[in-house]
């Protein structure tokens, strides 16, 4: 019997920051957003505005061609004062080229095309356009563009909503399908739509009951269930869902499409609801922000482009010095400071107390990392092998197949920081394997250079070869021929005396 | 990372807290002599993983702290009998930390259980003092003056159950004719299994290898003991004799030199089970546990390479 429900691994952790109430409160127009146009994948969006334009919100002012990547709206109406590098929320503090847009503070929209309440009258390659030119990409965090998705989704039996908050501390999930339980059931009608799945399932995790019964209250559609499953961290990593839901696994290298199913989450459900039905593109989102730095941790509905500064300042900061990290507490990024911009995929903003991390001892082997792996690794023999950087056999140990969770780290109490030893060991290996690769390729060269001079010799030899036999034929018909004439004429001299003689 | 789960220099007092009631009954049955063992033990392991670490230039306060040393040695002083004299348990926890750890380069890196190394050691090097045992409670002064060589041990001392019922067995004694259990004996398992199952109870140890040890001892001793229920003991008696509780949930669960899998944990253990009766029962040595310890300790990376649990959609 498939698991139902469940998974191996994994971690329970209790929301560290709890609130009493889990709401949206609405975050201020910012006096100016910084949109960067490089996006999580994909190529960088071209401007099409330039400095000194006044732009609307939802105004598109970068545009795309390349399917991975999704054009860029203003989220708020203003000028553009600055098209210019700056730093972006990444783990390496790198910079991008952004658009600077000074607020007017009079929020003047746009109006852009869209379905309209009878959507069902859309066709879907229509919608799905609609869906790309509103900028939506995967709201959990992965940021993968929506449109692309979906377009390749289009054979899925069973279309997956994924309602369960990505990390612990995060509720941005939670209080959306609180507030806005009627849209995300329109657009998961949108996505039956457009896919043809037979279902949809909505996950919501067993801690988040009123989010389960808002849901519940708003759905007439027998096509759309919403089902409890355990909290659990890494509940919401996708293919660890589909285990849970349905019991099968996604191949290890393969996705979830090759088994028909198809996953979207709660917010990205929305916003492609907002898109074809309302026609507004993305330009807001809802960020947690939480952490030991704040007293009032909540969620905010805020522009994208505003800074981290500009949420974190409603929630109360304490007067120490934060450390900000963007994403959740196991696998979110460290971000330089709160100047940083919100995006697409900012999901929670954590502020914590500056603290000293605990030094990392030695490995004791006490196999706790190996109880917690969702994906069922051997961490502590990953660790062993990304630690003396021997990838292969790491690669043997299924490396690749490290979902870099961090529940191993969690649990470790030797404090090791494996995950980040895994990653490393992945980018090691991509390197060597790309050495090797290059190496392959001069020595495959090599050998088919002197695979061709050989060639080229022996060709030669041979057509030398053939062109003597052709000469020496020649000759010969050229000696018979001469025979022949010779033979001829000296029948002719012979008639001729012959006749001369008669 | 912060987490509710214990760290390391945690995990290794609450091990050697758990270990506090064996002791306990093992000191109201034999007396002063166990304090002593352990006193010196903990004072020899700290001062040579000192020099060590010294000689290696490394940070001393943090190796020293996690504890393993200070286990390691009372695992070992207990072990040994509580009327040994003072160099055996300085030589013992010297060759265990030295030979059993540091020389493989620190905790975690050992592939042998330094404890039962420095067991095995002694028990090859000096049987005589390693199989005589105390026979009543010692005072503290005659539990000093014994441990120091100050007076004989004569009178004090004897072999223990388990030595005693093999020795008898073998002159062609039946089974039903000896005496094979000990009061003593079976309150200082008790001891260890009470404070095992605490240590299961607070997630410290997994409940893979003691059970599956259990089993190893309990299927290889019953089996013997259909066959021959005269020239075999019972299974109970293996259960409670000798270190078996020690063991089954302090020393073969030392997670270094253990396999790491949890489906290798289990053969782990269910072989070091049987291979504990039956070195006891074929093999010259009274106890076995360290040896059957030892002999799996080098198991461990074939166990561990063919018992890798099936990758996530793989
Ligand atoms: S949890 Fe940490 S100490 Fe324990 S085996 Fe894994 S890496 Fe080693
Ligand atoms: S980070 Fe990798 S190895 Fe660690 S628990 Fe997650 S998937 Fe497993």
């Amino acid at each position: 019997m498939p698991n139902q429900l469940g998974f191996d691994g994994g971690v329970v952790i209790p929301n560290p920051y709890p609130v009493e109430k889990v709401e949206i409160i609405q975050a201020p127009l910012p006096n100016q957003v910084v949109l960067p146009l490089q996006q999580r994948v994909g190529d960088q969006a071209i401007p099409c505005v330039k400095v000194g334009d006044r732009v609307l919100t939802g105004q598109e002012i970068a545009t795309t061609k390349d399917s991975f990547c999704v054009p860029v709206h203003a989220s708020v109406s203003g000028t553009v004062i600055a098209i210019n590098e700056q730093v972006i929320p990444h783990k390496s503090g790198i910079k991008s080229t952004c658009i600077t847009i000074e607020s007017d503070g009079k929020d003047e929209w746009v109006k852009n095309p869209g379905c309209g309440p009878d959507f069902l009258h859309c066709d879907t390659s229509t919608m799905i356009e609609y869906i790309r030119i509103s900028g939506i990409v995967g709201l959990g965090g992965a940021g993968f563009p929506t449109h692309t998705k979906v377009a390749r989704a289009q054979d899925c039996h069973t279309l997956i909503i994924n309602g369960t908050e990505c990390e612990p501390g995060v509720m941005c999930d939670d209080a959306l399908m609180q507030y806005y339980p009627r849209e995300v059931i329109r657009g998961v009608e949108i996505l039956l739509h457009i896919c043809g799945a037979s279902r949809a399932i909505i996950a919501v995790e067993n801690d988040k009951q009123e989010a389960f019964n808002s849901l519940l209250m708003y759905n007439h559609n027998e096509r759309i269930s919403i089902v409890h499953i355990p909290t659990k961290y890494t509940s919401g990593a996708e293919k660890l869902l589909i285990k849970a839901l349905l019991g099968v696994e996604v191949p290890s290298g393969g996705f979830a499409p090759d088994l028909g199913v198809v996953c979207q989450n709660v917010a990205t459900t929305k916003a492609i609801f907002d898109a074809v039905v309302e026609s507004k593109p993305l330009v807001s989102r809802i960020v947690t922000v939480t952490g030991s730095g704040v007293e009032k941790p909540n969620n905010f509905e805020v522009r994208l482009g505003s800074s981290f500064d500009h949420v974190i300042a409603m929630s109360q900061p304490n007067k120490r010095s934060h450390d900000i990290r963007m994403g959740g507490m196991m696998m979110g990024v460290d971000v330089k400071d709160g100047k940083v911009p919100i995006c697409k995929i900012t999901n929670g903003i954590f502020v914590n107390d500056q603290s000293k991390k605990p030094a990392a001892q030695e490995c004791i082997r006490c196999g706790a990392c190996n109880q917690v792996c969702p994906v069922s690794l051997l961490p502590q023999q990953l660790y062993w092998y990304a630690k003396s950087e021997n990838t292969d056999k790491a690669m043997d140990y299924n490396l690749a197949d490290c979902i870099e969770c961090r529940c191993c780290d969690y649990v470790c109490p030797s404090h090791i920081p494996l995950a980040e030893y895994f990653s490393f060991a992945k980018a090691l290996h991509r390197k060597t394997t790309d050495d090797q690769y290059r190496t392959d390729i001069a020595r495959e060269r090599f050998e088919f250079r002197e695979y061709r001079l050989e060639r080229n010799k022996q060709e030669r030899t041979e057509m030398m070869a053939a062109k003597k036999e052709e000469l020496k034929k020649k000759m010969a018909n050229d000696k018979a021929q001469k025979n022949k004439v010779a033979a001829a004429m000296a029948r002719v001299k012979k008639s001729k005396k012959a006749s001369d003689d008669a | 990372m912060h987490s509710g789960v214990l760290n390391t220099n945690q995990i290794m007092r609450q091990v050697i807290y758990a270990l506090a009631l064996g002791i306990i009954a093992s000191y109201y049955f034999f007396g002063w002599g166990i304090v002593f063992q352990i006193v010196l033990g903990v004072a020899t392991a700290i001062v040579v993983e000192s020099a060590f670490l010294r000689i290696r230039k490394l940070p001393i306060k943090p190796a020293i702290s996690d504890g393993s040393a200070v286990l390691s040695a009372i695992l070992l002083a207990i072990s040994i009998p509580s009327i040994a004299p003072w160099w055996i348990v300085v030589v013992g926890v010297s060759f265990a930390i030295v030979f059993g750890k540091q020389l493989y380069g620190g905790l975690g890196n050992n592939p042998f259980n330094p404890a039962m190394l420095g067991y095995a050691f002694l028990l090859i090097s000096y049987p005589l003092q390693m199989t005589t045992w105390a026979s009543e409670f010692l005072s503290f002064s005659q539990g000093f003056d014994v441990f120091f060589n100050l007076s004989s041990i004569d009178g004090l001392s004897g072999a223990t159950r388990l030595d005693d019922v093999k020795t008898q067995l073998s002159l062609g004694y039946l089974v039903h004719e000896l005496q094979i259990y000990s009061i003593s004996q079976s309150l200082i398992s008790i001891g260890f299994l009470l404070g095992g199952l605490y240590l299961i109870a607070r997630g410290i140890i997994f409940w893979h290898i003691p059970v599956a040890f259990m089993l190893g001892i309990l299927t290889t001793s019953i089996l013997l003991f259909i066959s021959d229920s005269q020239l075999y003991v019972p299974p109970q008696f293996h259960l409670i004799s000798g270190g078996t509780m020690l063991g089954v949930f302090f020393i073969a669960t030392d997670p270094v030199s253990a396999s790491t899998t949890p489906k290798g944990r289990l053969v782990y253990g269910f072989l070091i089970g049987v291979l504990i009766v039956v070195i006891r029962v074929f093999g010259g040595y009274p106890d076995s546990v360290a040896f059957a310890v030892l002999l799996m300790n080098m198991t461990v990376p074939l166990i561990d390479t063919y018992t890798q649990p099936k990758v996530f959609g793989r």
